[in-house]
């Protein structure tokens, strides 16, 4: 009975008509393309972009506390920051924070390990647009981080 | 022509299926063959065994030529500072675009290839600039803390 089983399962595919199903459920259904410049595919919501310094949304003031971790959990060592802190003041201030976009896998552990609360200071944005011609313009300074990459805006 | 090495080669792949259709741009076939090509999208991670291959087809290839570094691995290295791993393609061949992403989106190659037309459309074909070669050792440098413009350690 086994045998003959098998036997039939060689014969008529049924291996292969399993696995090409789904390929076979999209064949009759016509081929549609995101217009890419003028709409975008909405994205998901913990897409990993190209990371952003937030501000408080209210004050504009810095959320970031210079506590170093992002720097520590780069695997590459892609960031690096400094601060200094006034005198009579308990937070530090942010001086400088380089980011080298050119070797960042995107992986999200320096946003994951950073501690401020309840508006995280470096997130990954939505962004992902990141064509450039040079290597130095994709070391990003701390105007960059803030207010994000600049995209030329194609419509067309 | 698609270079593609690795994992971005399948994000090539799915920019040039019919959900982002890279043929809207103007980019339809990817030759296989370099003599009839004039665009080079070098997808994915460089060893320096492959190193020479790439250069001899980049020579392959007629003038005009451009060519689009696409994810971190041909951009700088990647994630990968080892002794095997060229650290950026732009060591061998002069690049126009680097797009960044690991690996980068359908639509973020299109907008790199957008990009590169900007370019073209600035500084035409027939009369170019010197285009430069990155030169510098290939080992990896892992002291990427605080750069300053021209990507030196500080």
């Amino acid at each position: 009975m086994q045998t003959i089983i098998k036997f039939l399962k060689t014969i008529l595919l049924i291996d292969l008509v399993k696995g090409m199903w789904l390929t076979m459920k999209y064949t009759p259904q016509p081929a549609f393309t995101f217009q890419y410049p003028a709409e975008r595919r909405p994205t998901a919501p913990r897409f990993r972009g190209v990371l952003r310094l937030q501000t408080e949304p209210a004050t504009g003031a810095q959320t970031c506390i210079v506590c170093d971790q992002c720097a520590k959990a780069c695997p590459d060592d892609l960031i690096a920051l400094g601060g200094h802190r006034e005198p009579g003041q308990k937070i530090k201030i942010l001086d400088y924070f380089d980011f080298n976009l050119s070797r960042c896998s995107f992986c999200g552990l320096c946003a994951e390990v950073c501690p401020t609360k309840p508006i995280k200071a470096l997130i990954m944005s939505e962004d992902y647009e990141l064509g450039s011609y040079s290597r130095d313009t994709q070391i990003l300074r701390v105007d960059q981080m803030y207010d994000g990459v600049e995209i030329e805006q194609y419509t067309r | 022509m698609g270079f593609g090495l690795a994992c971005c080669a399948i994000e090539m792949m799915a920019a040039s299926a019919s959900r982002y259709d890279i043929a809207r741009f103007g980019a339809e076939v990817f030759r296989a063959s370099p003599r009839q090509s004039d665009l080079m999208i070098v997808a994915g991670t460089v060893t320096k065994k492959m190193a020479p291959v790439l250069r001899r087809l980049y020579d392959q290839m007629p003038e005009p030529k451009w060519v689009i570094s696409m994810g971190s691995c041909s951009n700088a290295g990647g994630p990968f500072p080892t002794y095997s791993v060229l650290q950026g393609v732009d060591k061998v061949v002069p690049v126009d675009v680097y797009v960044s992403g690991c690996p980068p989106r359908p639509e973020a190659l299109l907008y790199g290839l957008m990009r590169l037309q900007d370019k073209i459309r600035k500084e035409g074909t027939v009369l170019r600039k010197e285009r430069t070669i990155m030169s510098g050792d290939t080992e990896p440098t892992l002291n990427s803390k605080r750069f300053d413009a021209d990507g030196e350690r500080l």
